[in-house]
């Protein structure tokens, strides 16, 4: 083969190739996730080491092995959507998702996933929030603390979805063995509060500002796709005004609090409660409440402080 | 290896040093995880005599920021023409086209005096208060079309060969594509595809001249480069020259092979025109060719006779005054947003040489070239476009870059504070106002620690009939810095229903009442 059939044999195959349009259609599958059985338990830590008290609250639930088996490809999903520093309280605390990450690294993890489809510029979001930084250091392989590859967005049909009928998901959310939900919990001029339901913004893909128009029930919908095996809230720190970015110190009240559940809408509901509100208060849990996603009454969980 | 090839080599790598570095700096021109660029990143520009003089005489101000600028000068004065021949990027790039580019026709006749008429054309413009070295500047010209063109659609073209594998190729291919273009990604491309205006207009720019070596090597520099006839003039007076200052009878070489046409119809040898490329220690039959230090004697007058002088500076006049009578300019309406620390808009425009730095530099790719918008005047001049992109709250980027200082350099603080502009809200559009349908995307996203986009909860009757909470944005006019995220994020189709408007101070000579 000369040269000019070279060349011609690739601008032909690259010719074919381009012009071929994507075709990438995934069938949502259940998540692996534990359901919730009855009652719905939530467990509370209090404590200035959040590192600390995050793996306190973990422990009582039996320890990362119950939700990650060796080998599994775990998500850690935080808030890193804001250009913000952790006294801010925008982002969820590093310290807290380092903990996550090494207890499902210890628990024998293939890869731990840390991303967030971020609001400001990723890069600055990630460095800001002081949580790629902190991963660093733990100077594993199986961290993967990487930006959005626009490329991973699918289609999912939402069965079920009572607002949406389909939206865009990231595929390694979709993909992971285990999903493990780390919201910060803070002020949100719309929806109120912004907790565990509203993380899973950071797994879409689209024009995710119309998600608003009716937030509490496109939020419901989209939690029937990715089903967290595990919610762990950060609320060591509230941002309470001029959510969800806030930027000013005298805004933010320091709790030095982390709870989790298996049940998100159970999760979602106890630290409302931080706020001083009740769990009806915030629209998307009680449309997950309507839907079955997992309970809201308090009364009927079972609340447990380590 | 023979002594002379040596000279030639030394030249080549040394050529091959500065485009190096110049492609460093290019790449390091983006945010690496540091509020804070390390490198003088700008520097090119900076050490430009072309654009120092040309800032200077418009603004009547020294910047201190361009005095690397002296050392060119010293540079030359020493060595003559040695900053074209061994340092300039653009001057490597179109010696590395010359196998590919080769020109078609013979000698044109010499046109070297061009480059005197647009170096007097834009000192003179400049001196009358109008701006024209970004046109013409070599630096500007490479700088722009890379920025605006060239980088985008290299990875445009990259990252389309490794899609494709991606999302068609089977998985053992995916498996090896995909760590290469990691790779890729980590040393050669841009972090992510910026998208410009009109990036054909910057590509054909620069491409012509390239196509220029068509009529002749370096082409560019010889006749057109204002910066070329600037270091020509003061290489006059340098000391390094070529030996003998006379070609010789009966042998053509000088005039054939000399990528500069350094001699003129009488066998003179021009020194400002040599760029001390050393070819002829090499190319002469004879081997009688050397460079050595000898006192300033120039046989031949500068190829340029008084009546260019005179067009030109007739035309350096009228320029200004051409665009001081355009309605274009003065119209409020098509007032821009500029980039965040930019001085008054008279004085921006002065001082702005139209590199393309910020636009290269900007985080959110939310810089745009201005073309027609503004007038002559305001051509290449960044603006912020936020529905493309918004101006990053915390980040100072640009201001670091700008090599003449039109934009300044910010601390945060100054940063959270500068007025870029100030959102209007639409309520024909806004959801909440035109649908009744809940929305405050905006109010989410308002960086200002106090919000300078509010609500007001009212209860309307919804499209069931019942009974339906709204909240309806507003702006906070003295609060709101312009930063654009608002009109960004607006989940609108088409325009946005809140847009940023200039708000600078509106001076009274620009906008006579």
């Amino acid at each position: 083969m000369d040269r000019r059939e070279f060349l011609k044999q690739v601008a032909l195959w690259y010719a074919g190739i381009m012009t071929t349009a994507p075709v990438f259609r995934l069938v949502p599958r259940a998540m692996a996730g534990t359901s919730a059985s009855p009652p719905s338990g939530i467990i509370v830590s209090k404590g200035e080491d959040y590192f600390k008290i995050t793996a306190a609250v973990i422990e009582k639930m039996g320890g990362m092995g119950r939700f990650v088996k060796p080998g599994a490809k775990v998500v850690v999903k935080p808030n890193i959507g804001w250009d913000r520093s952790p006294e801010q309280a925008a982002n969820t605390h590093p310290q807290v998702v380092r903990a996550l990450v090494t207890l499902a690294l210890d628990a024998g993890a293939a890869s731990v996933q840390v991303f967030d489809r971020t609001c400001n510029e990723e890069r600055r979001c990630y460095q800001n929030s002081g949580i790629k930084p902190e991963l660093e250091k733990i100077k594993d392989p199986r961290v993967k603390c990487e930006f959005i590859d626009e490329r991973k967005f699918v289609p999912v049909k939402i069965e079920g979805g009572k607002a949406l009928k389909e939206w865009q998901f990231y595929k390694d959310a979709l993909e992971a063995d285990c999903y493990i939900n780390v919201p910060v919990a803070k002020h949100h001029g719309l929806s109120g509060l912004t907790l565990g339901m509203k993380n899973i913004m950071g797994v879409i893909g689209g024009r995710r500002g119309q998600i608003h128009h009716d937030i509490g029930r496109n939020l419901a919908d989209l939690n029937t796709v990715i089903r967290p095996s595990l919610t762990v809230v950060d609320a060591t720190r509230l941002l309470l005004r001029s959510g969800p970015q806030g930027g000013k110190i005298e805004d933010v009240s320091i709790r030095n609090t982390v709870l989790a559940s298996t049940d998100p809408v159970a999760a979602d509901a106890y630290a409302t409660t931080l706020f001083g509100q009740t769990p009806d208060a915030i629209t998307s849990t009680v449309a997950a409440f309507e839907m079955g996603l997992g309970e809201m009454r308090l009364e009927k969980c079972t609340i447990t402080e380590v | 290896m023979n002594k002379k090839l040596v000279f030639r080599r030394a030249r080549q790598v040394c050529q091959i040093f500065f485009l190096a570095l110049f492609l460093f700096l290019f790449r390091q021109t983006d945010y690496t995880g540091l509020d804070t660029i390390p490198y003088a990143v700008n520097l090119f520009f900076r050490w430009d005599p072309l654009a120092a003089a040309a800032v200077t005489l418009a603004t009547r101000t020294v910047i201190p920021l361009l005095l690397p600028a002296l050392a060119v000068i010293g540079l030359t004065l020493v060595f003559g023409r040695v900053f074209c021949g061994w340092i300039c990027p653009l001057g490597t790039l179109l010696d590395g086209t010359a196998r590919v580019i080769r020109p078609v026709s013979r000698p044109l006749r010499p046109l070297r005096h061009i480059k005197y008429v647009i170096l007097t054309v834009v000192l003179v413009s400049a001196a009358f208060g109008l701006q024209l070295a970004g046109w013409v500047d070599p630096f500007s010209l490479l700088v722009r079309g890379m920025v605006i063109a060239v980088d985008p659609l290299f990875n445009a073209l990259v990252t389309a060969g490794f899609d494709a594998v991606y999302f068609h190729g089977p998985g053992w291919a995916t498996a090896v594509s995909e760590p290469v273009y990691d790779a890729f990604k980590s040393f050669i491309l841009p972090y992510k595809q910026s998208l410009f205006i009109w990036p054909a207009v910057s590509l054909v720019m620069l491409a012509g001249v390239f196509a220029l070596e068509l009529l002749g090597r370096r082409f560019w520099c010889r006749n057109l480069c204002p910066l070329g006839a600037m270091l020509a003039l003061v290489s006059r007076f340098s000391f390094f020259r070529r030996k003998p200052l006379l070609a010789c009878k009966n042998c053509e070489a000088c005039h054939h092979e000399c990528r500069m046409s350094a001699f003129d119809d009488d066998r003179r040898m021009m020194a400002e025109e040599c760029n001390l490329c050393l070819d002829c220690l090499e190319f002469c039959p004879k081997q009688i060719t050397t460079f050595r230090f000898t006192p300033p004697v120039n046989r031949a007058p500068v190829d340029v006779t008084r009546r260019h002088l005179i067009g030109a500076g007739l035309t350096g006049i009228t320029l200004p005054f051409l665009v001081k009578i355009d309605a274009v300019a003065k119209d409020p309406s098509r007032r821009v947003l500029r980039p965040p620390g930019a001085l008054a808009e008279e004085d921006f425009l002065k001082t702005c040489v139209r590199c393309g730095e910020c636009l290269k530099v900007c985080i959110q790719n939310a810089l745009q070239p201005v073309l027609l918008e503004q007038g002559l005047d305001g051509v290449f001049t960044p603006r912020l476009v936020p529905r493309l992109g918004y101006c990053e709250f915390n980040c100072t980027l640009c201001g670091q870059v700008c090599p003449t200082g039109a934009l300044k350099r910010l601390t945060p603080a100054e940063k959270h504070a500068f007025v870029i502009g100030r959102a209007v809200f639409d309520r024909n559009r806004c959801l909440p106002f035109a649908s009744s349908t809940p929305c405050i995307v905006c109010e989410e996203h308002c960086p200002t620690s106090e919000k300078a986009i509010r609500f007001d909860e009212v209860v309307v009757t919804g499209a069931g009939g019942a009974a339906l909470t709204l909240k309806r944005p507003y702006v906070i006019t003295d609060l709101c810095v312009g930063c654009g995220i608002c009109e960004k994020v607006c989940p609108l189709p088409g325009p946005s229903a809140v847009r940023v408007y200039p708000a600078g101070e509106i001076s009274s000579d620009l906008y006579p009442v």
